[in-house]
């Protein structure tokens, strides 16, 4: 009987019902544009957010890799100097040469005080490889006014928050003073050769940038450092290259080594917030859902004698429910493709010319830097088109089925 | 304050002798008066003892007059040797040869410790009169190391205190605090003092011997003895000076 009457060429039917009915199918493809749209743009941005986020983190605080002194992180608030890697040179040189490495940068972190014109004030100091730090901490990308300070020689590079609140300018000498590896005080007089302005308010406002040599010299850490930063080619590797850096590190009883996921939460906290913004995605989609489920609704039922008409002449009430939905699809596919060419020309161009959030940064205690620059990736923009399609197909479920329910009497006479 | 010191003192029932009939203000004067010192010159060993078993041992020499005035110099070992303090009332200077030039301290850098010590350079320059900065009750008795003790609660007169309540074991007999737990003002144990080694010196008892535990930080714990004391000692006034602070060898 079902072979008699043949298939009901639904995509047809649905294409030419939704063109039928222009004004409605216009506003139920926009709500589909505009949430695919915005979901591709909101998607590159978090990205770019969190990818900025991470690799600052990754560049200026933890790296892929950190070597630090064995019961270093337990203690990590008090920036404790007696708690060091010993034989820095050499141990850089070694771990240098591991595969898949990309930097490895020998720093001294140490709370001190600043003693400056004015008054003095507690500082932290960051002891660099001035040279090695190029394109990371980049000391000399960082310096506002004057110079950065060259290695072998009493310079500083001070904050311009911090030089501000010491009343130092450049030129002028300040004194550090420290605990030592030995944990008594130690102190060092210095120049300041040159203001740091990184653009993250958390830093300028406490930092002191010195050369390594010069921390050590301040901090009676001889070939010392309070942390070695290994920064890798691929940042997924870290977990495998634990083993050959520790292999090059020699013996490592008296060290931790971690990686990036290791050193405390925040790291961890963002990379998941990766997976998590998939949510906000299928959030906006869920709210274009309801329009087109509004809307569908209101097409559906005002068709109803329409349907009643083809009930009538033996369409089977799972082919009229396939043929609804099939017309939502195809709505959907129609919504979705255009959200999705405006949402990746959108993201695209955004992420060339970034967007500008300074203002907001300066309210961030993070190594934030206050521009970001959405990565748009083409799952994106697939994903969204078929979400779209998904959403709209789904969104006409509930209107298909109250039709279903109607007899085709009824349907003729409502 | 003090009728109420006294009403507790009579209900718990004090260690025979002069101190259960003494008032405590009176405690406060009589232990001031072994304390405080109008001019010193000494020096002592400072023993930093860390939660890892390390034990690092300075040694220094000191100058002070009245409660006001102080220099310390560090004399071993030879890398903190040539690192001396100046106090001028509320005032600290610090003089680091590596620096060459003196460096007032201020604020934060005031209850960092002292060479790494449970001393704060805020206890350093802390040289409260008992009578006069501190209301007290007696609020028990006990015994330290053997010796009958009163328990006194203080309670600062002032706002500008390091430690705006303190809570002092009194040796009944020679009106030396041989324990003192030390409170900020939301009550939370910030220091414990533990005085040993008394010995008569002329007319009053003094303590050779200092051992102070930072209740914030278990990292160390420091104790500071008294290899020679000289009470009395007549010193330069020209010591007191900045000049001095950087050019005393």
């Amino acid at each position: 009987m079902s072979e008699a009457r043949g298939r009901v060429p639904l995509l047809g039917l649905a294409w030419r019902n939704a063109r039928r009915h222009g004004r409605r199918t216009l506003l139920s493809a926009s709500a589909i544009a505009v949430a695919v749209a915005a979901s591709i743009v909101g998607l590159a941005l978090a990205g770019g957010m969190l990818g900025t986020l991470l690799e600052s983190f990754a560049r200026l605080e933890t790296g892929h890799v950190r070597v630090r002194a064995a019961g270093y992180g337990e203690r990590e608030a008090f920036l404790p100097v007696h708690l060091n890697v010993s034989s820095v040179e050499g141990r850089v040189a070694a771990l240098r040469l591991v595969d898949g490495v990309k930097a490895v940068l020998p720093r001294i972190r140490a709370s001190v005080l600043v003693d400056g014109a004015e008054s003095n004030r507690p500082a932290l100091l960051l002891g660099v490889d001035i040279e090695a730090e190029r394109g990371y901490l980049d000391p000399a990308a960082i310096t506002g006014s004057g110079t950065t300070p060259r290695p072998g020689e009493a310079e500083a590079l001070v904050g311009v928050g911090l030089a501000r609140r010491l009343g130092v300018e450049v030129g002028d000498t300040i004194v550090l003073l420290g605990q030592t590896a030995y944990r008594s005080l130690g102190g060092i007089r210095l120049v300041v050769s040159g203001l740091a302005d990184s653009g993250i308010p958390s830093w300028d406002d406490v930092v002191a940038v010195l050369p390594l040599d010069q921390a050590q010299r301040l901090l009676d850490l001889s070939d010392g450092a309070t942390e070695i930063v290994v920064l890798l080619r691929d940042p997924d590797d870290a977990a495998a290259e634990i083993e050959p850096i520790r292999g090059a590190l020699g013996p490592t009883d008296a060290l931790e080594v971690r990686t990036w996921l290791e050193q405390g939460p925040l790291i961890r906290t963002l990379q998941s917030a990766r997976g998590g913004y998939s949510v906000v995605f299928l959030l906006l989609m869920g709210m274009a859902g309801l329009v087109i489920v509004n809307t569908m609704l209101m097409t559906v039922m005002e068709r109803a004698q329409e349907h009643g008409v083809q009930s009538a002449l033996g369409m089977r009430k799972g082919d009229l429910l396939r043929l609804i939905v099939t017309e939502g699809a195809v709505i959907g596919l129609l919504g979705a493709v255009a959200g999705a060419v405006v949402g990746t020309v959108v993201a695209v161009t955004l992420g060339r010319i970034g967007i500008d959030a300074s203002q907001a940064a300066r309210t961030v205690a993070a190594p934030f830097q206050g521009v970001i620059h959405p990565v748009w990736s083409w799952w994106h923009s697939v994903l969204g088109v078929v979400v779209g399609v998904a959403t709209a197909a789904l969104a006409t479920l509930y209107p298909a089925w109250r039709l279903r329910r109607l007899r085709p009497a009824e349907a003729l006479r409502s | 304050m003090r009728w109420i010191g006294l009403t507790a003192a009579a209900l718990i029932g004090l260690p025979g002798g002069a101190a259960s009939q003494l008032a405590p203000a009176e405690i406060l004067r009589r232990i001031d008066a072994n304390m405080t010192i109008n001019s010193a010159i000494a020096r002592a060993r400072m023993i930093i003892t860390y939660r890892s078993g390390d034990v690092r041992s300075l040694e220094f020499r000191s100058w002070s007059e009245g409660t006001d005035r102080s220099f310390l110099e560090f004399t071993a070992p030879a890398r903190d040797a040539g690192s001396r303090f100046l106090r001028l009332e509320d005032n600290m200077w610090i003089f680091l040869p590596t620096v060459g030039k003196s460096v007032r301290i201020q604020g934060h850098m005031l209850r960092q410790g002292m060479m790494g010590s449970d001393f704060s350079y805020g206890d350093a320059s802390e040289r409260p009169s008992m009578v006069e900065d501190y209301d007290a009750v007696v609020s028990g008795r006990d015994s330290v190391g053997g010796r009958p003790a009163l328990v006194l609660d203080l309670t600062a007169k002032r706002d500008d205190l390091a430690y705006p309540g303190r809570k002092i074991w009194v040796d009944a007999e020679r009106f030396i605090p041989l324990r003192e737990e030390r409170f900020a003002k939301s009550g939370k144990l910030l220091k414990t003092a533990t005085l040993g080694d008394v010995r008569r010196v002329g007319e009053r008892w003094y303590p050779f011997s200092v051992e102070l535990d930072d209740a914030l930080q278990r990292e160390t714990s420091t104790r500071v003895e008294f290899l020679d004391l000289d009470l009395g000692a007549r010193v330069p006034s020209d010591v007191f000076t900045l000049r001095h602070l950087e050019r005393a060898r």
